[in-house]
């Protein structure tokens, strides 16, 4: 009897310890050793190669064929959160923006060549938009055969009530560069100028002569408004299919695709709209006939099923997930999840403010940038792949005018120096200052906290950690009298000039409590080189006038960069034309075809 | 019995009421702003009082407290999101849905998971109990008993994952997890949730395993049994017509308490699987500090438990004639 229960226990544990092997093996299955070759060399991720004006010839459809692209089937997205906003007043994330594309047009818009080079050309206007007078006056064509879902008419009145509604005291979520720049007065409120068009009035800068053109009368120069009006935020919406608050679940489409249910946190559905003519879209295309996307899946939950790659996944593909961090290496030594996979550089770059109204003396912030240890703080985050390429500017590569250059040898060094550090300290007026470095407290930070604070200390700082609670971190350092020197930011240009890059987080006319100027820098001369920047008309020239800017922010040491955010994602093998969007930093679905 | 249920639901309503406005204050301590998520990238101050005032966040917080808690049975009118019918619970912050809607839609997801878990749990585990006790020593009683060990010690998050990948990705035996209503295909939605349902059950079908052997054995040892054994009756009437019914007495007690902890199991079941029910909805409340909808998921949550207990308090007094509920 107690032999044959012995018999049985041994039993039971071999098939439980088989069990548990049977996670470590099959395809594709986690936990599994990565091949020797899976070293984490560093991506090719290109940056954008130019940035230019596209012409009316660019501005006109169809877009150019994908190779082997057929019609047909349906394609999936999966991805972990639900978009937040429809509506395109509404929209700023970029993962808003990239479902947007493929039912809402706005102006203008980005077109990539397989060059990598980004055109702004004409969406729903015969081109990127004239001006006359330095970019006060903008004038934009409507093209013909642009509809509606319905089939009714896409008009100027439609694009000028698209912005009156801007104003509306529902809609604050969205950009609103627009909406200051078309009252009177910019230093006012622009709600105290304009309440929107409910009450039944218009909005008098915007002139609509006839149902083809748009006349945009700014109350200064904005020489690249053609390129803010590109952004979702100022999509178009018809005024007869307006729900206001409504209109953020279902927005009535312009674009390829109409939405047909949208259930909140779990699925969108779209399918063709039987409305959009091809020959007047020069950016989209729309090959499926049909788009399922479902929400709720960690980067953790996607990684696996697109490794996996069975059944309705083959036709999957993610906007925002990325490759999950502990999965990476996995990844990277499976050649055919490879074939499946897309890079790139994102518009991101992330910093270290440093509060310049607490550490005031430049050489103890240059000191701060020449020790800190880049490197280190990059593997903690899980490498290159992970994080990002080390940044040693403001701009990033994304950006029209970026110019290389490592001001404090970061490149060089980046393991951080010391030593050079201590020099520069003892030439301050403050040779070993105390540091109050502000943090998220999560685990991977408490690890790069430690390197920080390793690294300063040896250059001679005496560092304070504070750890803060994600949820209520910008609530902590927003505040312009906040009780820390350096505490980390992430930033992207709204469009790929300088201006967004630049002004909003270092225009020293700007700081106020929770505003992007986190350093509170004030430099006189670097505002009025921003004031000059934004009147160049050519972007060529303005962009050359930003990257001076930049190099003199760096001069100040107001930030530390940390990196040139990369994107590492992956689709199933039963897709074709998935690409990177350089603008929103994601998996762009208007190539996409089922094979 | 109608005096008690009366009592109760007063009761209930008591406590509903204090756990909503503890937990409205308690959001309010907090230092964040949650007009800051309505706010574009570059948050002008003019913006974000605007906001404030759309939100009713420049009132009193009893004044908010009180049109809260007067929405649920008038309805609401909010700038920011429209019209709100009643039972209105305000609009979540994160996803500008209404509450009620949210937890309404979700509602049969983690009711299906918690019902088909407390029915495999009931059935397995006082099952397993009682064969167990039935052959106390033998076999068949270690074997149960040393699963339910391991049972006991095994946590969803990491069970979930490995029956997926066994039994779903490898041997494709079962397809993924998923929620389709019962309305719309019975046999389907069967099928697509009989792993979280195993999986949920686990640990408890190991605790009411070892619990119904425990109680079984004790009611076996009692006056009564060996009174009716004494007088003739056979060894399998008197453990399934006599001492299963003593048994089950702490065992409905103990899982009307457990049912707080099987909706909690639930939560972490639906992140497991992807299930959009109740829990993941409590979950993004948290991560979002999403005042309206951890209110009413709160609330709603509290109102399920204090109604399941009402139920079991009822079949108690059925199941124990001895028990006087005046």
């Amino acid at each position: 009897m107690r032999s044959h229960s012995r018999r049985i226990a041994t039993a039971t544990a071999v098939l439980a310890v088989g069990a548990l092997a049977l996670a470590g093996c099959a395809k594709g299955g986690g936990g599994g050793a990565p091949s020797a070759a899976a070293s984490q060399t560093p991506l090719e991720n290109k940056a954008v190669s130019a940035i230019t004006v596209g012409t009316a010839a660019d501005s006109t459809g169809p877009a150019p064929e994908v190779a082997g692209a057929k019609p047909g089937g349906t394609a999936n997205m999966i991805d972990r959160d639900d978009f937040s906003h429809l509506d395109p007043g509404r929209v700023y994330l970029n993962y808003n923006s990239s479902v947007s594309l493929l039912f809402t047009r706005q102006l203008t818009n980005y077109k990539e060549d397989a060059s990598g080079s980004i055109k702004l050309v004409g969406d729903l206007a015969t081109d990127a938009g004239t001006t006359t007078d330095g970019g006060k006056t903008w004038k934009f064509t409507l093209k013909d055969g642009v509809k509606w879902q319905d089939g009714s008419a896409i008009t100027s009145g439609d694009i000028k009530y698209s912005f009156e509604r801007l104003f509306a005291d529902f809609i604050t979520e969205g950009p609103d560069y627009a909406e200051t720049w078309l009252v009177p007065d910019p230093n006012k409120p622009f709600r105290d100028q304009y309440k929107g068009p409910y009450d039944g009035k218009e909005l008098d800068t915007i002139e609509t002569p006839d149902d083809k053109t748009v006349i945009f009368h700014l109350n200064a120069p904005h020489p690249d408004f053609n390129f803010t009006v590109a952004m979702t935020g100022y999509g178009a919406v018809p005024k007869a299919k307006d729900t206001k608050q409504k209109y953020d679940k279902q927005p009535f489409s312009s674009g390829p695709y109409q939405i047909v249910s949208h259930t909140t946190d779990k699925s969108l559905e779209l399918e063709r709209n039987p409305n959009w003519d091809k020959n007047t879209d020069p950016i989209r295309h729309a090959y499926p006939d049909k788009f399922h996307m479902e929400f709720g899946l960690q980067s953790q939950q996607s990684t696996e099923r697109f490794l996996a790659d069975t059944g309705a996944d083959k036709q999957a593909f993610t906007f925002h997930n990325a490759v999950a961090p502990e999965r990476v290496q996995e990844v990277l030594g499976n050649a055919e999840a490879m074939k499946r996979s897309i890079q790139g550089l994102t518009p991101f770059t992330t910093f270290y403010n440093i509060n310049t109204k607490r550490v005031t003396d430049v050489n103890v912030r240059k000191a701060i940038i020449t020790a800190w240890p880049a490197k280190q703080l990059q593997q903690i985050a899980g490498g290159e792949i992970n994080s990002g390429k080390i940044a040693t500017t403001v701009l990033s590569p994304t950006v029209l005018g970026y110019e290389a250059s490592d001001l404090y040898g970061k490149l060089a060094k980046p393991e951080g120096d010391p030593e050079a550090a201590k020099k520069l300290l003892a030439s301050s007026s403050t040779p070993t200052p105390t540091i109050v470095y502000a943090y998220n407290q999560t685990p991977t930070q408490e690890k790069i906290t430690v390197a920080i604070k390793d690294a300063l200390t040896k250059a001679g700082f005496n560092v304070v950690a504070k750890p803060l609670n994600p949820a209520t971190y910008y609530d902590a350092i927003g505040p312009v009298d906040n009780q820390y020197d350096i505490y980390w930011g992430g930033w992207a240009a709204d469009w790929p000039t300088g201006s967004t890059a630049i002004q909003p987080q270092f225009d020293g006319r700007l700081i106020a409590d929770n505003a992007p100027n986190y350093t509170h820098l004030n430099v006189p001369e670097i505002n009025t080189a921003i004031d000059q920047a934004n009147t160049i008309a050519d972007p060529t020239e303005a962009g050359k006038a930003w990257a001076a800017i930049d190099r003199k922010i760096m001069e100040q040491a107001a930030i530390v960069p940390e990196y040139y955010q990369t994107y590492f994602g992956l689709y199933g093998s039963g897709l074709g034309g998935v690409r990177f969007d350089p603008i929103q930093g994601e998996q762009s679905a208007l190539d996409i075809w089922v094979k | 019995m109608t005096s008690f249920l009366v009592r109760r639901i007063l009761g209930a309503i008591v406590i509903l009421i204090l756990i909503s406005l503890i937990t409205f204050y308690l959001f309010y301590a907090l230092p964040r702003d949650p007009a800051r998520a309505f706010c574009g990238k570059i948050c002008r101050p003019e913006t974000l009082t605007l906001i404030r005032h759309n939100l009713g966040m420049d009132e009193p917080l009893f004044v908010q407290y009180w049109h809260w808690l007067s929405g649920i049975f008038m309805g609401r009118e909010f700038t920011q999101f429209g019209a709100c019918p009643a039972p209105c619970l305000g609009y979540s912050f994160a996803t500008q849905e209404p509450v009620f809607s949210a937890i309404v839609d979700r509602f049969p997801v983690t009711l299906s998971l918690t019902l088909g878990a407390s029915v495999v749990i009931l059935s397995f585990g006082i099952l397993t109990g009682m064969l167990a006790a039935w052959k106390v020593g033998q076999p068949l009683d270690k074997i149960a008993s040393s699963t339910s060990v391991i049972g006991a010690s095994l946590q969803i998050y990491f069970v979930g994952p490995l029956v997926v990948f066994a039994v779903v990705d490898t041997l494709g035996l079962l397809p993924r997890p998923s929620y389709v209503p019962f309305t719309e295909d019975p046999l389907t939605w069967f099928v697509h949730l009989l792993i979280p349902w195993v999986v949920l059950s686990i640990i408890f079908t190991a605790n009411y395993t070892r619990m119904t052997r425990s109680q079984m054995l004790e009611q076996l040892a009692e006056d009564y049994v060996r009174t009716a054994r004494a007088k003739g009756m056979s060894g399998r009437s008197v453990f399934f017509r006599f001492a299963w019914r003593g048994a089950m007495i702490p065992i409905i007690t103990i899982f009307g308490v457990d049912l707080a902890t099987l909706l909690g199991g639930a939560i972490i079941t639906e992140q497991t699987f992807t299930l959009h029910g109740i829990g993941e909805l409590a979950v993004r409340a948290v991560q979002n500090t999403d005042l309206p909808m951890l209110l009413g998921v709160t609330v709603v949550g509290a109102a399920a438990i204090v109604f399941l207990n009402i139920v079991v308090d009822v079949l108690y007094a059925f199941i124990d004639p001895r028990v006087r509920l005046s």
